[in-house]
C-alpha cells in the first residue's frame, strides 16, 4: 500500500519535472503570453494532486502536544557488573573472588538508515590481576537495505551456533563448555570485519543466512591473524521452527575457514539444535530448554598432515519456579591441535533470578581427561544491571 | 515473444495491485489487532504478536515473529516502554524501513493519551516502574477511542485513498463505545467506591473509569512476586476494609491469592486484560463486557 502511495509520489515528481522542462522549452519557443490548453489541463491536474497530498500529510500528523518525547540524543546506557567467587581442587590457590567484568553498553539509532551498538568491557587479567579496557563489541547495523538484507560492520561476536553470539552474563552457566573453549578460547570468536545477513523469503519458518568475513585480530586456539592476506570466512544458516504456541526448535549450521598458527588453514563445521518449551500463558513461571552444539575441526598443520577433532556440549535448563532455574550440562572435547587429548565434564548450575536486572548463580563442575587426575571446580556469580538493558536473543 | 513479455508485465501489474489492496498490519497486543480490524475493515489483514492471555511485559522475541514484521505495511504498539523488552529487537531485525519508529507505518497508540501514574523520578528500587506512566491504558474504554484515532491516522498515512472508509469506521467505533459505555457505567454504578485488591498494578485506568478503589496489590512492588509479609498486610487490609474481591490476570499464578482467599473468604477473580484472554472475549468490547460481568457478580 505504502509502495503504491510512494510510486504515486514518484510519478507526481516525474510528471512535475517533465512538465516543468516542457514548459521551459515551450516558453523558449512561443511568446510569453501564449499558453497551450493541454499543458494548462495537465498543470491543474498536477496542482490538484499536489494539493491533495499536501492536505493529506498534515491531517495524518498528531494534533496534540508531544510531552513524553525523550529530550536527549544520548544513547541508551547500561552497566552490567559480574562479580564472581571461584574454587578449584588442584594447584596452589584454590579460592578466589573478583569483579570478573564490568560491561558498559551504549546503544542507539545513528540515523534512519542504521543503528550502532557498543559494549565496552572492563575486565580483570586473570594472570596479572590488573584491569584493562577493551571494545568487546562495537558495530553499526543497517536498517534499510533492500531485499531483506542486513549489513553489520565493526567488531562483533560471530554467528557460530548459540553460545558464541551470547554475552557470557546471559548464559545459564558461569563457565563455558570445554569443546567451545578448545576451539574459540574464553573470549570466543569475536572479531573485526563485516557481516551480511539475508532473511530468506521462506514463509513456512524463519530462515536466515549469514556471511561474515573478519581480519583475525582476536586470536583463538583455532584461528590466528594471517601474516599474509588470508581472512576468516564464516557462513551460518539459522532455521527456526514454531512447533506449537509453546514449543520451538532451532537448527543451525555453521562453517568457518581461516588461517591457523601453523601458517595453514583450519576448517570448523558446527551444528546446533535448541528445543524450547515455554508455555505462552505462564511463560514467566515454567520453561525448559534443551540446547546442544557439535563441533568438528580440521586443522591443517603441514602440507601432508592434519588433525581432526570433535567436541560437543549439551545442556538442559529447567525453570523450577518464577525465579529459580536448574541447568545440567555435559561436555566432551578433543584438543584441535592434538586429538589424543580428550576431556569430559559434567556441571550443574542453580540460578536465582531476582528480577530482570539481577541474578545469582552457583555452579559445580567435575572434569576428567586422559592426562591428569579428575578435578573439581565451583563458582558463584552475581550479575547486576543498572540503566538500560536490551533484550537477549530467544 | 514481445507479446508474451507485455502479457507478463500486465499480469504482474494486475497481481501487484490485487496484493496491494490489503494493508498488512502487525500489532503488539490483541486489543490493537481488534481495534485495527474494526477501523480497517476489509482493507486490512492484521496479526498480533502477543496472545490475549500472556503477560505483555514478557513476550519472548521469537524470530518467527520477524516473518510477518518484514512484510508489514503498518506496526501498532502500545508504547510507553510496555513492550521494551521485546518489540525494539524484533523491529530492528525486521529489515522493514516502513515500520521503524518515526516512519509512516509506525503507530504509537499512546499518542495524545491522558496518562496516569507518570513518575516524578525513575528508580528501579521501586520495582518495574514505567518511566512514561502506567502503560495499561487500553483498560479504559474511552482510551480505546484515542487508540482508534491513532490507528486511523496510521492507516490513512499508508493508504490515503481509503481515508473516508477509515473515518466512517472510526465514527462507528466511537459510537459503539459511547453506547456501550452507558450500559457499562449503569452496571458498575451500584459498586462505586468498592474497595478491591489487585495482583499487579495494571488496573488503574479501569479503576478510575468505573469508580473502584484499589487498596493494595498482591505484589509488594510492581513485578516483584508476593512475599509472606505482603500477604499478611493484604489479609489485614481485607479484614479491616471488608474487601470482597482480588482481581488477577490470566498469566499470574493464583497460589498466593488462594492463600489469602482461604484466610479471609475473599473471592479471586481472573479478569480479561486483553482481547482473547478467554474464548468468549473475541473483540475489544468483549473485554469490558466480560470484566464487568465478572466483577459485578463478585461484588454482589
Amino acid at each position: 500500500m505504502n509502495l503504491k502511495y510512494k510510486s504515486g509520489g514518484y510519478f507526481a515528481v516525474v510528471l512535475f519535472v517533465a512538465i516543468f522542462m516542457g514548459s521551459l522549452s515551450a516558453s523558449a519557443q512561443v511568446p510569453a503570453d501564449s499558453t497551450s490548453k493541454d499543458s494548462t489541463v495537465a498543470d491543474s491536474a498536477l496542482l490538484k494532486q499536489i494539493e491533495a497530498q499536501m492536505q493529506a500529510a498534515p491531517a495524518a500528523q498528531p494534533t496534540g502536544t508531544q510531552t513524553r518525547s525523550s529530550l536527549s540524543f544520548n544513547p541508551d546506557i547500561g552497566v552490567i557488573g559480574d562479580f564472581q567467587g571461584s574454587y578449584i581442587s588442584k594447584g596452589e590457590k584454590n579460592f578466589d573472588m573478583y569483579l570478573n567484568e564490568t560491561e558498559v553498553s551504549l546503544q542507539a539509532a545513528v540515523d534512519p538508515y542504521a543503528r550502532a551498538d557498543f559494549f565496552l568491557s572492563f575486565g580483570r587479567d586473570p594472570v596479572t590481576g590488573k584491569y584493562g579496557v577493551e571494545v568487546e563489541e562495537g558495530y553499526v547495523t543497517t536498517l534499510s537495505l533492500p531485499a531483506k538484507l542486513q549489513l553489520k560492520a565493526g567488531k562483533f561476536r560471530e554467528a557460530v551456533g548459540r553460545i558464541n553470539p551470547t554475552h557470557p552474563h546471559a548464559l545459564p552457566f558461569i563457565d563455558l563448555p570445554n569443546a567451545y573453549v578448545n576451539l574459540f578460547g574464553e573470549e570466543g570468536l569475536n572479531d573485526e570485519g563485516v557481516s551480511l545477513s539475508w532473511l530468506t523469503p521462506n514463509k513456512a519458518f524463519y530462515q536466515e543466512l549469514v556471511f561474515q568475513t573478519t581480519a583475525g585480530y582476536t586470536e583463538s586456539p583455532a584461528f590466528v591473524r594471517s601474516e599474509g592476506n588470508h581472512l576468516i570466512y564464516l557462513g551460518h544458516l539459522k532455521n527456526f521452527f514454531t512447533l506449537t504456541d509453546n514449543a520451538t526448535l532451532e537448527l543451525g549450521l555453521t562453517g568457518i575457514l581461516g588461517p591457523n598458527d601453523s601458517a595453514h588453514t583450519t576448517n570448523v563445521g558446527s551444528f546446533d539444535l535448541t528445543y524450547k518449551y515455554k508455555p505462552v500463558q505462564m511463560n514467566t513461571y515454567h520453561s525448559l530448554t534443551w540446547q546442544s552444539e557439535f563441533y568438528y575441526s580440521h586443522n591443517n598443520q603441514k602440507e601432508d598432515h592434519s588433525v581432526d577433532a570433535i567436541g560437543l556440549y549439551s545442556f538442559i535448563q529447567y525453570q523450577l519456579a518464577k525465579r529459580t532455574f536448574l541447568t545440567g550440562r555435559y561436555d566432551y572435547g578433543e584438543k584441535p591441535y592434538n586429538n589424543s587429548i580428550k576431556e569430559q565434564a559434567y556441571s550443574l548450575t542453580f540460578g536465582w533470578y531476582a528480577t530482570e536486572f539481577s541474578k545469582m548463580e552457583v555452579e559445580a563442575k567435575t572434569t576428567e581427561d586422559n592426562i591428569e587426575p579428575r578435578f573439581y571446580q565451583a563458582w558463584l556469580r552475581w550479575i547486576f544491571v543498572i540503566g538500560a538493558h536490551g533484550a537477549h536473543q530467544y | 515473444m514481445k507479446r508474451i513479455s507485455i502479457f507478463t508485465a500486465i499480469a504482474f501489474f494486475v497481481f501487484q495491485h490485487a496484493v496491494a489492496g490489503t494493508i498488512k498490519v502487525v500489532t503488539t497486543l490483541t486489543d490493537l489487532k481488534s481495534i485495527t480490524e474494526l477501523i480497517g475493515g476489509n482493507k486490512v489483514a492484521v496479526t498480533s504478536i502477543a496472545t490475549g492471555y500472556q503477560n505483555p511485559h514478557f513476550v519472548d522475541p521469537k524470530p518467527s515473529y520477524i516473518i510477518n514484521l518484514s512484510g508489514a505495511d503498518l506496526f501498532v504498539t502500545i508504547g510507553l516502554d510496555l513492550e521494551t523488552g521485546w518489540s525494539p529487537q524484533l523491529l530492528a531485525s525486521s529489515r522493514n524501513t516502513k515500520i521503524q519508529k518515526g516512519a509512516p507505518g509506525y503507530v504509537d497508540a499512546s499518542e495524545n493519551m491522558a496518562l496516569l501514574q507518570v513518575p516524578t523520578a525513575a528508580n528501579r528500587a521501586e520495582g518495574d516502574i514505567h518511566i512514561y506512566g502506567n502503560p495499561h491504558y487500553w483498560l479504559d474504554p474511552l482510551n480505546g477511542k484515542v487508540i482508534a484515532r491513532n490507528i486511523a491516522n496510521g492507516l490513512e498515512r499508508v493508504d490515503p485513498a481509503d481515508k473516508a472508509i477509515f473515518e466512517a469506521n472510526l465514527a462507528t467505533f466511537n459510537k459503539t463505545i459511547d453506547d456501550k459505555m452507558k450500559d457499562w457505567q449503569a452496571k458498575m454504578a451500584p459498586f462505586k467506591g468498592s474497595k478491591i485488591i489487585a495482583y499487579h498494578n495494571e488496573w488503574v485506568y479501569f479503576e478510575k473509569r468505573f469508580g473502584l478503589e484499589i487498596v493494595d496489590f498482591m505484589e509488594p512492588k510492581p513485578g516483584i512476586p508476593p512475599t509472606p509479609s505482603q500477604l499478611v498486610k493484604v489479609i489485614n487490609e481485607i479484614k479491616s476494609n471488608n474487601i470482597k474481591v482480588i482481581i488477577s490476570s490470566p498469566y499470574f499464578s493464583t497460589s498466593s491469592s488462594d492463600v489469602v482467599a482461604k484466610q479471609t473468604g475473599v473471592k479471586v477473580v481472573t479478569m480479561a486484560t486483553s482481547t482473547g484472554a478467554f474464548p468468549t472475549v473475541k473483540t475489544y468490547f468483549d473485554v469490558f463486557d466480560y470484566d464487568i460481568a465478572q466483577i459485578t457478580a463478585a461484588l454482589k
